[in-house]
């Protein structure tokens, strides 16, 4: 029995990693500090597993499965290379260099979770801080469109609401939360303050947020809902604190204004840099999310999104993101990595996965999986094999590995590199 | 019969999260997925309880799921979790942006009537048949 320290979890943006992790033989036996869903990763991960590659259901040798898939992208005209957000970062990079052999497309999740905060962040600018400047200093916590309670369940305890920081010494009682959502929530009953916003009113409450912060007095009785004395007050509040945090989700970038929400967010945060020190950060989902963006960023110049039919990066949300690529029936191929666009679409881009060859490296069955012509199994990243992913505020961690992966698996890395190589052959040596 | 309309917003719930690393082919999933989340005072009005079938319509398409009963939520608005359910009947255009409508959208709620809620797999069957 082997009790491995400071393990990091594979599931959250939050990037915990001060789990204990026991294994006895090659099995998890046990965890420490994982919350539920960590806990549910690290003890179920051996269910529901892929067994073996299959081509069209039937069981290949590895090697059968990466040449069906290179012929399948080779020879497609607009192969989509999407996912990537739950897998480490040197996949990302193969997942890349792949997409530019192909002359494909491709897309992380992030286009269907903060894609729009990267858009309002590309043309405002960020006001950036990590999660430890957040635990040590912070004193005014606003989670708005965000539950940490259901989605990040240690964000609160390890970074944010009730930790004792260096110059929070009193936890919880340092702090002041407030929740903005549209309806009540575990978050909403343990903060100091909610404000219950209408759906689709962001916009309008931080404008008024920000005109409040600037002095004027909000003429309208109640603005998105949210009564203009609570607003008057929250922006005291704001002016006051000595540092405050806007921790936003997709609340915010999946309502009506998208990334114009987030742009307005930025210009409060802005406003209130004059009074005093304030932050905002994205509540990134998948555990490397952030990666995806960073490693897309340095190798193509683009964060998501990133078409290289003309040989060269070319960016734009809205054309080449995978929504749209596949509900306007564009994607003639695809390889899905370490994600589940058949469940997580909107069913018009979902059903276009079903009329096209798919190729899915993942770990479990799912509902892509179940939908494609291709699937390679591969071994899971954070508890199988090792990795670097990037935590919500942009700090890199290295995953560990705990356990061997079921005998003969490959990482993702591995298998991409060998489709690589199988559509190098199939293109004549390049 | 009757129906409402509410405001649909979908999202993450920490049951979705630990189902779905089970396997997206679980029990656990489905129970915890194949739901809409409703006001009582609307629940009283489409004469539903926990657990009995809700179909669930928009502009993109209908889903029947099971209905349970929230207290955070005001008459006129639901939740839905994640999943393949919820995408039956979010969507539309992307606005130049690459993010379909997820979050408040118009739906109307009125009970199923004993339909079944679809599984995984035959909603793949229906991706498959193009349906």
């Amino acid at each position: 029995m082997v009790e491995h320290p400071n393990v990091v979890c594979p599931f959250c943006g939050c990037l915990c990693d001060d789990l204990s992790i026991t294994v006895e033989g090659n099995r998890i036996i046990k965890t420490k500090n994982a919350c539920a869903i960590s806990q549910s990763k690290f003890m179920n991960h051996e269910k529901n597993r892929i067994d073996a590659p299959t081509v069209e259901g039937n069981p290949v040798s590895l090697d059968e499965a990466v040449e069906a898939s290179a012929k399948i992208l080779a020879s497609a005209k607009r192969p989509l290379v999407y996912g990537l957000s739950s897998t480490e970062c040197g996949a990302i990079a193969k997942a890349i260099e792949l997409t530019e052999l192909l002359g494909g497309v491709i897309d992380n999740t992030s286009s269907v979770c903060h894609g729009p905060t990267i858009l309002a962040l590309q043309a405002v600018g960020e006001v950036k801080t990590t999660l430890g400047e957040v635990k040590n200093r912070a004193d005014l916590i606003i989670f708005w469109g965000s539950n940490p309670t259901e989605a990040h369940l240690r964000h609160l305890t390890r970074y944010s609401g009730t930790v004792k920081g260096l110059w929070r010494p009193e936890g919880r009682k340092g702090r002041y939360i407030v929740a903005v959502d549209v309806r009540e929530t575990k978050m909403s009953r343990l903060s100091d303050l909610f404000l219950k916003i209408e759906p689709n009113g962001d916009y309008e409450l931080l404008s008024a947020l920000r005109a409040a912060v600037r002095g004027a007095k909000i003429q309208a009785e109640a603005v998105a809902g949210v009564p203009r004395k609570q607003i008057a007050e929250l922006a005291d509040r704001m002016k006051a604190a000595r540092m405050g945090v806007i921790f936003y989700g997709l609340g915010l970038t999946q309502s009506d204004g998208r990334h114009l929400n987030v742009d307005a967010a930025v210009g409060l945060v802005e406003g209130l840099n004059h009074h005093t020190k304030f932050v905002l950060m994205p509540m990134r989902g998948h555990y490397n999310v952030s990666g995806a963006n960073a490693v897309t960023a340095w190798q193509t110049g683009y964060p998501f999104a990133v078409d290289f039919s003309r040989g060269y990066p070319r960016y734009n949300p809205g054309e080449y993101t995978a929504v749209d690529l596949l509900s306007g029936g564009e994607a003639d191929a695809a390889l899905v990595i370490a994600s589940d666009p058949a469940a997580n679409f909107p069913a018009e881009a979902a059903k276009h996965l079903a009329k096209i060859p798919v190729i899915t490296l993942d770990t479990k069955m799912n509902m892509t999986t179940m939908l494609s012509r291709i699937v390679i199994p591969v071994a899971m990243t954070g508890i199988e094999a090792e990795g670097t992913a990037y935590r919500m505020d942009d700090v890199p961690i290295r995953l560990r590995k705990v356990i061997e992966p079921p005998e003969g698996l490959k990482t993702d890395a591995e298998v991409i590199q060998k489709i690589i190589d199988g559509v190098k052959a199939m293109k004549g040596g390049m | 019969m009757g129906q409402v309309e509410v405001v649909l917003i979908s999202g993450r719930t920490t049951e979705q999260g630990t189902s779905l690393e089970i396997g997206k082919n679980s029990e656990e999933y489905f129970r915890n997925v194949a739901i809409v989340e409703l006001s009582a005072a609307d629940a009283e009005k489409l004469k539903i309880g926990d657990g009995d079938g809700v179909e669930i319509s928009t502009q993109y398409g209908s889903v029947v799921v099971k209905g349970r009963i929230s207290k955070g939520l005001d008459r006129g608005s639901a939740f839905i979790p994640y999943g393949p359910w919820s995408n039956q009947v979010l969507g539309g255009p992307t606005r130049g942006t690459g993010m379909p409508t997820f979050r408040g959208l118009k739906a109307i709620l009125k009970s199923a009537e004993g339909r079944e809620v679809q599984s995984l797999l035959e909603i793949v069957k229906t991706f498959r048949r193009g349906d």
